[in-house]
């Protein structure tokens, strides 16, 4: 059987178009944009195109964008770069987030040496509005709050959050990663304070990412040597890298309509087999509003690790809550925060791309069927309790 | 679905002796499973990934199944090696006898473990590469000491459950360490090369008394001073805590004693150390306690043949009693050393029968 990958929130292949976009930036124009010469002059006007491009895709200004290696730095300069703003204004510092962040911005909100309030959540991944306006009464350097969550694919209700923060004079950043191309988002019609994306998420080349910092947000840099990117991204800019991530925040957010329309069509599909025939599966984030791509489940009485195998084994290329490959099995922190005890520790993340069809979905609705009836039968013939 | 008893579970720490365990047996055209167990935490030892076992041996051990084409998972197996290797490492240090971890973790974890999740994967059968073989004929499997005798490891696995046994393959027993590192050169694999790895896994630093402080509660007398003492009482001297020491260890005492003196015995109770010269290491017996059989064990007045450390020959003896309880051996020529909490292996030339962990040396009296 051809193996099946439905795991495209953990990453993506780079699309043709973006490929070819990409292709003269890595050969003939390959010019350092800093440069006086023409070399450099075209470099930089791929870059400029390139921040044009992506701007506008997502409702910002041109100069509104900050080209940065990949989500994770994305988070921590928005995180650590307003905090630090703060601290050299002679500001108190404060961060404001949720238990149900990437890791980039709960560790990047510790390492801030700042106070710390970390919002809980309902189990519709919703963070609680009294919880929330509480917060933000105490004013903070930057409220961090997950547009879509890569793990369940819960979507954070942001216009409401952005209202309240407003009121506080709270600026608002969002980790948009598993957002853009999914749902819509528009810098405009949600005025959050700062954005963060990134490019291999939506078939744009990896280590390709970007910060939207809406003008007169203040934001320290994190790193020196350089004036590139207004001084808070020094370093030689990736043009080729740059231009294969707007052209896919592009194409994404064109294709996004339909991209909702149809893989949520499928996910329905896979999660109404897969309910079918799975006594006591659990669905989560059924409480809130749920990104069109992402089906996360909970499933008694198997092994979390056994399944994890035994599905790679079949073929089925699937994740446990969040990649990890170092052995770890242990609850994510955000299905923790989000349910209730005794949930199953089991947990499949099944996320759909572009091109995945019907029948990818029907495959692997089959061969996780299969594979949790014969571990279900295995572990009550062996009397094992499953951990 | 492959043909069921084809598929193997391979468990590939990251070193050249299983990655070849694991390209013999996919060239044998078994479906091969590659499998690395973590068996305890690697952050906190600050020494990321030394040994075999250590973050360093997953990526090797996944590099060496891409090669091969094969699988490979991490299995967290940290509460279990814990509960059934570290606690009973750091108990017998407690009171005074020098453990084999390695003997614990191939008893339970390495084998028993791997096979419980080996069986729910389909795999029929579990692989790893020691230095030893087994022979399946109808109605016994027999283990047997490694083809090359400086590697062999048939030491270690004297407690693996008999019931298994049927189920083990060691495809590494019939070759020599050079060749292994020859087939791994061949194949390509990025293990070829690497160092043995000696200390104890969970100990990369070699320091074990860090450990033991950690584990057990403050104050705890194996880590207490007390007296080094002759045999007949008299002190010569002071050491920081008995769980420092091992039986036929050298103990240097600086001034005074012209010949030089060996630890004979930890007592425990007394938080002493007894040391004494050369000659008085050799004992003509010794007791297992509760003794483990592959095959029947051995009855009174058998000869058999008994390695009583790692690396040691196996030595002739004669079993003086033998119950669940306890196995007495006497050897042919007295041993020397025989420290309690090491391993005592019985075979019949290169098969192992079974073994025990030592209880006690048989001691001469002091003479008159």
């Amino acid at each position: 059987m051809d193996p099946i990958y439905l795991d495209y929130a953990a990453t993506t292949p780079v699309r043709e178009e973006v490929r070819s976009a990409m292709d003269p930036y890595l050969g003939d124009v390959f010019g350092n944009p800093s440069s006086i010469h023409r070399w450099g002059r075209r470099a930089q006007a791929a870059l400029e195109e390139a921040r044009s491009t992506l701007a506008e895709a997502l409702g910002a200004r041109r100069r509104e964008i900050l080209f940065v290696r990949g989500g994770t730095e994305s988070d921590n300069l928005a995180i650590l770069g307003r905090v630090d703003a703060d601290r050299r204004a002679g500001r108190p510092t404060r961060v404001v987030t949720t238990a149900v962040e990437h890791k980039a911005v709960l560790d990047a909100a510790r390492a801030a040496e700042a106070d710390c309030t970390v919002l809980p959540v309902d189990p519709g991944g919703a963070v609680h509005e009294s919880a929330l306006e509480g917060a933000l009464a105490e004013g903070a350097s930057v409220l961090s709050a997950m547009w879509v969550n890569n793990e369940v694919g819960t979507v954070q209700p942001m216009e409401r959050i952005v209202t309240l923060a407003q009121e506080y004079g709270v600026p608002v950043h969002t980790d948009a990663v598993q957002a853009v191309g999914k749902i819509p988002v528009h810098v405009d019609r949600v005025p959050v304070a700062l954005l963060s994306l990134t490019g291999h998420k939506l078939y744009g080349p990896k280590s390709a990412g970007a910060l939207f910092v809406r003008e007169g947000v203040a934001l320290a840099a994190r790193l020196h040597g350089g004036s590139q990117e207004g001084g808070l991204r020094p370093g030689t800019q990736d043009v080729a890298g740059a231009v294969g991530l707007a052209t896919a925040v592009r194409l994404a957010v064109d294709e996004q309509g339909e991209f909702a329309r149809t893989r949520r069509a499928l996910r329905e599909e896979l999660e109404a087999r897969l309910r079918s025939g799975i006594p006591g599966l659990v669905v989560h984030g059924l409480e809130g509003v749920r990104a069109p791509h992402i089906l996360s489940i909970g499933i008694p009485r198997v092994d979390p690790e056994l399944l994890q195998v035994s599905l790679d084994m079949e073929g089925l290329a699937v994740s446990g809550g969040s990649a990890c490959s170092s052995g770890e099995t242990s609850m994510s922190h955000v299905l923790e925060a989000m349910l209730s005890d005794g949930t199953p520790p089991a947990v499949v993340r099944y996320s759909l791309g572009r091109t995945t069809s019907r029948d990818d979905v029907l495959r692997a609705a089959e061969v996780t069927l299969s594979v949790v009836a014969r571990l279900t039968s295995s572990a009550r013939m062996s009397g094992s309790d499953v951990r | 679905m492959t043909e069921a008893g084809r598929r193997v579970l391979v468990a590939m720490s990251g070193g050249v002796d299983s990655s070849v365990a694991a390209a013999v047996l996919v060239e044998a055209g078994y479906e091969v499973v590659g499998v690395t167990m973590k068996t305890f935490c690697y952050s906190g030892t600050g020494d990321h990934g030394k040994t075999c076992c250590g973050l360093d041996g997953i990526v090797d051990a996944r590099r060496v199944a891409d090669r091969l084409g094969i699988p490979h998972y991490v299995f967290d197996v940290e509460e279990e090696f814990h509960r059934d290797v570290i606690t009973d490492f750091v108990h017998e240090y407690a009171v005074g006898r020098t453990p084999n971890p390695c003997v614990n973790c191939n008893s339970n974890t390495k084998f028993r473990d791997l096979l419980a999740r080996g069986t729910q994967l389909g795999c029929a059968r579990i692989a790893s590469g020691h230095y030893v073989r087994i022979q399946h004929t109808s109605g016994e499997s027999r283990l047997l000491r490694g083809v090359d005798r400086n590697k062999d490891q048939a030491y270690f696995l004297w407690g693996l459950p008999p019931e298994i046994l049927p189920r083990l393959l060691f495809p590494v027993g019939e070759l020599t360490k050079g060749q292994v590192r020859e087939r791994a050169r061949e194949l390509g694999l990025v293990t070829a090369e690497k160092p043995e790895s000696q200390e104890i896994c969970f100990v990369p630093t070699g320091n074990y008394r860090d450990l033991l402080e950690r584990s057990l509660r403050p104050r705890h007398p194996a880590l207490e001073p007390g007296r080094i003492v002759l045999e007949d009482g008299t002190s010569v001297g002071e050491h920081p805590g008995y769980a420092g020491f091992t039986v036929g260890q050298r103990k240097g005492l600086g001034g005074g004693y012209s010949e030089p003196l060996y630890v004979l015995e930890i007592r425990p109770a007394e938080r002493e150390v007894v040391v004494g010269p050369r000659e008085r290491l050799f004992s003509p017996g010794m007791v297992i306690g509760a003794p483990h059989w592959l095959t029947g064990a051995p009855t009174e007045g058998a000869a058999v043949e008994v390695q009583i450390r790692h690396r040691a020959p196996s030595v002739p003896g004669t079993v003086v009693r033998s119950t669940s309880e306890g196995l007495e051996l006497r050897f042919v020529e007295p041993q020397r050393a025989v420290t309690p909490g090491q391993s005592a292996v019985v075979f019949d030339g290169d098969r192992v029968l079974g073994g025990g962990r030592i209880d006690a040396p048989v001691r001469e009296e002091i003479p008159a």
